[in-house]
């Protein structure tokens, strides 16, 4: 047990490693912002022919994911809500007529959630009427009124998006200078680096982006992509996803050289598409004013009490009972083989890539064409190339400086369109980490009953009867289909301490299986299979008393010793042969509370430290 | 090395790299089966003959001398808990057990059964030198024996081994040698040799058996050997064939092919624990099954503890860690004194641990439920998550479930299908969300279970296309050049019998970074006073492209080189500064945006503040501008209260206090600038950047590059000693700099210098 116990800690440690580790290469310059922009005219409340929900709601639901999904995964985002073509009127310094700011730019809390949840459904609808209103329509002044709150913003932001959200594709009417007036306040915005996008909705007759719209959006990021021409959302569904798809700026983990070899390089940049997602740490605070508190750590002298500075400390290592001790940069710089970058080794079929060779998430690569040139066209002709010849790329790859190498299998990836033409995968490299040899673990395989042919028969039989069963419970898999229940557990309780809930809101956990619906598409199958395999007084579930010493083959873990107390002479005798490692940790344990040794740790070494210290005197 | 070497006959097949790492890997299969020690006895002869060698040879008893080094060494580094005990004959003196009436003379038992520690490599290292007498290594063998059987009563060893490194030069009397034979046998010792010399004539002739190409010929060459050399090794085929049959012949191996496979540390090897569970699916179908964490990233088992520099002792250091507000003071406050809170948003919500630990998730203990089955495509390879993927058998001795097992893993592997399972390791762990695939060897079949993501863990990013773009699309000739890179540059190719060989493959590479690790610690344990040896030739080659691909792939390359324009791109200095960062940039022609003047805001506030003594922490520019102006301290004072806010700001690491740090700097510039004092603005700077790399600033770094915000020239102020040039240059890092910044002053730039600087 205590080494799967161990083990899981380890993992724990790697995922705060890891978060170290693409902290680092972030780089935070600044903060992303979204506004959004949300049409309130009476075009946006009709519902639509199915008569279920209105552009408005579809919106604000669309909205109100957007801000849980902040608050989970960038809290420091900051998010804005405007309404235009309101009635009433609700700006900084109220300048605005028809413009109402609903939520200023500002990171969305738990208080902002529940002010969209006043928005949804019929009764947001009429909440909505009450509040804001429909009137008339300046598409200008919105836009003049949002780049006011960018720039009332005193924190540095590093992008800055606005989506657009209505139903009408020629808000004005007709009027002409209201046009003009939108179109250079759109400018204006785009030339402070605010990306425009349009989130059209339905509307009957179709969504003619031409009309007006085309002028005021920001030009898609390459001329591929045909951003105008899409078709308006109709779905929550679609919209939710391009929105999601927009609403993250896309940042690189970093930026590599590529090397095929001799004076070929060229650059790429390494994203992370999937990372585990952890509760974030708590925060130390105050208890009597609840403000948070910093923590400093320092280093100072057992005897003199002396501050150490780095200088004065270096690092130190036990083997075979000698310390032996670094400096804080030679332990860096053992760790450095080369510069960072992916290097090529070669290519192999992709067969050669086994599917149990996994140790880390996987990871992502796209050219950069800004720092070398030409980048995009090498990659793109090695993607096609890989992906017609099935083949991967094996390559070393260095992350960052003083980082030891890995070897990564490069596996080409084509870009995939979804039915709504939204990108389902991106094109590029996908980065497999490889296990070295230190990685693969050796077990002594089961060797299962080898089977008569009698019994091959009825194996065959066996195996039919299970076929039935994996046929009644198949489903589609989707990998975003499972949400994690201990972070909406943890979400929806703080959710509840934040807004003084009696109890907090109850999830679904959708990692549970759903028994009784197996169970019915099941019918009589499973009882079919058990008579087949199981015999009459056999109990899978019981754990079977007889069996108990099995453990001796696979391990040696249930090998509990009867607790024998160790004589001081016999530990004399272990420390001065450097035996201690032999005793097992309960029994170095007890050994510590028979000499009186009190040990903080708990970790075998440390207990051999103790040991050895108190024992070498 | 026992195991090691006894795996040799399965490796004969293997290519040549293959073999050099596969032993690692092999190594592991019999230690993990067999999990309790051995005992084994180093016997080396240190006899004049073994000093002998042709010129230009390393004499045997240097290589043998390796070959204890690296083994000694690969068993300290492991922590490997076998006992070792070294014996040497050949000495010029005598000291064993046995010695009597001048029998078993100049045999030295050097060192007893125990764990081996850095003071046998020591002693490995200065006091193992060549003897001026010649023994029996008969003799020795039965030295050894008895220390086998004296020192290893009473305790319980898996395996009991002596190896015996010698050139068989020296006389032997043979008539005891069934005695030996048989007593070997009846206390189950087993033995291995080590020669300067291969086996077998006819290796001899061609050059070195199975030994590795070339390199690895004969040890000898040209040189038969001697009588008593020859009779020697009649012997030691006649030991060998009594002991282990036919088999006895493969642990005879030579100095060089042990030393090649001995240079790589042992890999980390940990062992696999059982865990037991049950498969269900729905209600009512349950299978005992058992898993096994099969691939996993290995970790250093050891992290590095802080010493003392002087000293070395680890307890002369104290590490405190203190709370302390972020106020001007920096108040301290007891940990007593503090409770845990989230983010939730822009909220912080308080949240103790009791309560936290009441109101988590809890899951209902261990498991391994089927949610459903699906098509394994679709299951993405990239989307596997975790760092682990975990083999699950059938329970033990449980035939039923072994036969139900086998009959999930077959229905799913011929449905091409997996199985999505929540995976609980047990009542304290979060709960996954997985797939367990079918997995059929020859030998043995099982689940291969891989975490799968949650919604939370994924990024929808994406990014514009690269096919049909126009301006990337390669052109007919660009992609035939591609082609043939990857065709040149294959790893995997055919050998004579038309089966595909791997010549690259990763699972066999021993992790480098402990390798290097251990070879670093091993040299400093040695030679404390040497700086680090440089990486071994064999790892670095392992890391590297093969040979033969390399030189494949020179034309292909060149051809790809010429038909692809690759440019590195001159970066353009970014224009983003910090005042648009603000939002005050001054190009919004907006007539309503309420523009503040700063210094309209500094006199305002000054009036307001009434006098300002000192730079507080809440708005420093504010205060030291207020200061410059009053003149009520020096300028030499505001400036060293203003920098210390700003290593006060930098110390908290993070952007907002990075945006203030930057005003101040900028207000520190501007200032100085306007008295005409440079001095103390392009000194601080300077060993700010000093002090960049140590405190892991580079991010605040790029903001100041971004905002220009470099020394004041002489162009500036008259003062000044830095030209228009230099400062242009000095926000530049990395490249040269990093060289350069170093011998100008000996100091890593800690904050008490920078104070004390001013």
């Amino acid at each position: 047990m205590a080494e799967w116990r161990q083990y899981y800690q380890n993992e724990d440690d790697e995922v705060e490693e890891d978060e170290e580790d693409s902290g680092g290469d972030y780089k935070i310059s600044g903060r992303d912002s979204l506004v959004f922009l949300v049409d309130a005219s009476k075009e946006m409340f009709i519902k639509s022919e199915d008569g279920e929900t209105s552009n408005f709601d579809m919106t604000m639901q669309c909205v109100r994911s957007v801000y849980t999904s902040k608050i989970i995964s960038s809290d420091k985002d900051l998010v804005a809500l405007v309404f235009y073509g309101t009635e009433q009127s609700k700006n900084p310094r109220n300048s605005f007529k028809h413009v109402y700011v609903y939520h200023d730019l500002d990171s969305p809390g738990s208080q902002r959630v529940l002010d969209i949840d006043k928005l949804l459904g019929e009764k947001g609808a009429q909440f909505a009427e009450k509040t804001i209103g429909s009137g008339e329509t300046s598409l200008g002044e919105a836009l003049w009124c949002c780049s006011n709150l960018y720039s009332d913003i005193k924190l540095r932001l590093s992008h800055k998006r606005l989506m657009i959200f209505t139903c009408r594709d020629d808000p004005h009417g007709g009027d002409g200078a209201k046009d003009r007036q939108a179109r250079t306040k759109a400018a204006d915005l785009k030339e402070t680096g605010v990306v425009i996008d349009l989130m059209h909705l339905t509307k009957p007759g179709g969504f003619d982006v031409s009309l007006f719209f085309c002028d005021i959006v920001s030009p898609p990021e390459d001329e591929s992509e045909l951003g105008l021409q899409i078709e308006p959302c109709r779905k929550l569904e679609d919209l939710q996803k391009r929105v999601r798809a927009k609403e993250l700026k896309k940042r690189s983990q970093s930026r590599l050289t590529f090397s095929l070899g001799e004076g070929v390089n060229l650059a790429v940049g390494v994203y992370v598409l999937a990372r585990t997602a952890t509760k974030p740490s708590a925060v130390k605070l105050h208890r009597d004013t609840n403000e948070p508190v910093r923590t400093k750590t320092r280093y100072f002298h057992a005897h003199n009490g002396g501050i150490l500075l780095p200088n004065d400390m270096k690092r130190a290592q036990v083997y075979g009972k000698k310390q032996i001790v670094m400096e804080k940069d030679e332990v860096d710089e053992i760790k450095k083989f080369d510069d960072p970058g992916l290097v090529l080794m070669g290519f192999k079929p992709m067969d050669r890539l086994k599917l149990h060779h996994h140790i880390r998430p996987a990871l992502f690569i796209y050219p950069e064409e800004e720092q070398i040139s030409g980048s995009s066209c090498v990659f793109t002709a090695l993607l096609l190339k890989c992906s017609e010849k099935n083949v991967f790329a094996l390559c070393r790859y260095i992350p960052r400086r003083n980082t030891p190498p890995r070897f990564v299998a490069l596996v080409p990836q084509r870009e995939e369109l979804d039915q709504s033409q939204t990108q389902a995968t991106p094109p590029g490299f996908n980065v497999i980490f490889l296990p070295f040899a230190d990685d693969i673990r050796t077990l002594d395989a089961h060797v299962g009953p080898t089977a008569s042919d009698e019994q091959v028969d009825k194996m065959k039989e066996i195996v039919d009867k299970m076929k039935e069963i994996v046929h009644k419970l198949r489903f589609k898999y989707k990998s975003d289909a499972f949400e994690n229940p201990v972070l909406q557990q943890h979400y929806r309780n703080l959710e509840a301490l934040a807004l003084n809930m009696l109890e907090p809101e109850p999830i679904e956990d959708l990692t549970m299986p759903k028994v009784q619906m197996m169970d019915a598409r099941l019918g009589p199958l499973a009882q079919e299979f058990k008579d087949l395999v199981y015999p009459p007084d056999y109990n899978p579930e019981g754990k079977p008393a007889a069996k108990r010493k099995t453990a001796e083959s696979g391990g040696g873990a249930a090998e509990k010793k009867p607790k024998a107390e160790i004589s001081e002479e016999e530990l004399k005798n272990h420390v001065a042969n450097g035996t201690l490692g032999k005793l097992t940790v309960p029994v170095l344990k007890d050994a510590c509370k028979q000499f009186g040794i009190r040990t903080t740790g708990t970790k075998k070494q440390e207990l051999i430290d103790a040991l050895t210290m108190q024992l070498s005197k | 090395m026992i195991q090691l070497l006894s795996y040799r006959k399965s490796l004969r097949k293997m290519s040549q790299m293959q073999l050099f790492f596969s032993c690692v890997c092999f190594h592991l299969s019999l230690s993990v089966i067999l999990c309790l020690q051995s005992a084994l006895v180093l016997c080396m002869d240190v006899g004049f003959s073994m000093s002998n060698s042709e010129p230009g040879q390393e004499p045997p008893f240097e290589q043998a001398k390796k070959v204890i080094q690296k083994f000694v060494q690969r068993q300290v580094f492991a922590e490997n808990k076998d006992e070792v005990g070294l014996v040497l004959f050949g000495t010029d003196g005598t000291k064993n057990r046995l010695a009597k009436d001048g029998q078993y003379e100049n045999i030295t038992v050097h060192r007893h059964l125990m764990m081996p520690d850095f003071e046998l490599l020591e002693e490995i290292e200065s006091e193992l030198q060549p003897g001026g007498q010649q023994a029996d290594w008969l003799d020795a063998l039965v030295v050894c024996m008895d220390l086998l059987q004296q020192e290893t009563m009473g305790k319980k060893f898996e395996r009991l081994n002596i190896v015996l490194l010698t050139d068989l030069n020296v006389q032997t009397s043979a008539d005891q040698l069934d005695v030996i034979i048989n007593s070997l046998k009846k206390a189950g010792i087993t033995l291995q040799f080590f020669l300067p010399f291969p086996l077998d004539g006819e290796d001899r002739a061609d050059g070195g058996g199975d030994g590795p190409g070339p390199s690895a010929a004969s040890a000898r060459p040209g040189k038969g050997l001697s009588s008593q050399q020859t009779q020697g090794l009649e012997m030691v085929k006649n030991i060998m064939t009594s002991l282990e049959e036919e088999d006895g012949l493969e642990e005879v191996h030579t100095f060089r092919d042990a030393l090649e496979k001995l240079s790589i540390f042992k890999r980390i090897d940990r062992r696999p624990m059982a865990w037991p569970c049950q498969l269900t699916i729905g209600s009512s179908l349950t299978i005992r099954i058992v898993g096994y964490k099969a691939v996993t990233e290995e970790k250093v088992k050891k992290s590095w503890t802080i010493v003392d520099a002087q000293s070395h002792q680890r307890d002369d250091v104290k590490r405190e860690t203190v709370y302390c507000l972020n106020d001007d003071d920096e108040t301290e406050v007891q940990k007593d004194d503090t409770i845990q809170g989230f983010r939730y948003g822009s909220d912080i919500v308080p949240f103790s641990k009791v309560d936290e630990d009441q109101m988590k998730y809890k899951s209902d203990g261990k498991c391994f439920s089927v949610l459903g089955f699906t098509k394994q495509e679709l299951i993405r390879r990239h989307q596997f998550m975790g760092s682990q993927v975990v083999k699950v058998f059938a329970a033990r001795d449980d035939e039923h479930a072994a036969v139900a097992l086998s009959a999930l893993i077959r229905a799913l592997d011929s449905l091409k299908m997996a199985a999505i399972v929540r995976y609980a390791y047990d009542r304290r762990s979060n709960p996954q969300v997985g797939a367990a695939f079918p997995c059929i060897k020859e030998k043995y079949e099982c689940l291969l279970y891989v975490q799968l993501p949650f919604m939370e863990d994924l990024r929808q990013f994406t990014f514009p296309m690269l096919e049909n773009n126009k301006k990337f699309t390669p052109s007919e000739s660009q992609l035939s050049a591609a082609d043939a890179l990857i065709d040149s540059m294959m790893l995997v190719e055919k050998d004579e019998d038309g089966e595909s060989v791997d010549v690259f493959k990763v699972n066999h590479i021993p992790n480098p970074q402990f390798q290097r690790l251990f070879q670093c610690l091993h040299h400093r344990g040695v030679n404390p006073d040497d700086p680090l040896p440089p990486v071994e030739p064999w790892l670095k080659r392992a890391l590297e492209r093969p040979q033969a691909v390399s030189a494949r792939c020179q034309a292909p390359l060149q051809d790809v080189k010429t038909k692809f324009p690759l440019k590195v791109v001159v970066k353009k200095k970014e224009q983003k500064t910090s005042a648009d960062v603000f939002g005050s940039s001054a190009d919004e022609p907006d007539a309503k945006r309420v523009k503040v003047d700063e210094e309209m805001e500094f006199n305002l506030a000054e009036i307001a503040a009434g006098n300002i003594t000192s730079v507080g922490s809440v708005n420093p520019v504010r205060d030291f501008c207020a200061l410059v102006r009053q003149k009520t301290v020096s300028f030499d004072q505001a400036c060293q209260q203003l920098t210390h806010r700003i290593e006060q700001l930098l110390g908290n690491r993070s952007p907002e206090y990075y945006m203030k740090s930057i005003a101040c700097i900028q207000a520190f510039r501007d200032q100085s600038v306007s008295s005409g004092n440079a001095e103390l603005f392009n000194s601080y700077m300077q060993s700010l950047k000093r002090s960049v790399p140590d405190r892991n600033l580079q991010e605040f770094w790029d903001l100041l590059i971004q905002d220009a915000l470099t020394l004041i020239s002489k162009d500036e102020v008259d003062g000044s000693t830095i030209s228009k040039q230099d400062a242009n240059q000095f926000l530049a890092f990395e490249q040269k700099e990093e060289v350069q910044a170093a011998p100008v002053q000996e100091d890593t730039g800690d904050v008490d210098d920078l104070l004390d600087m001013m």
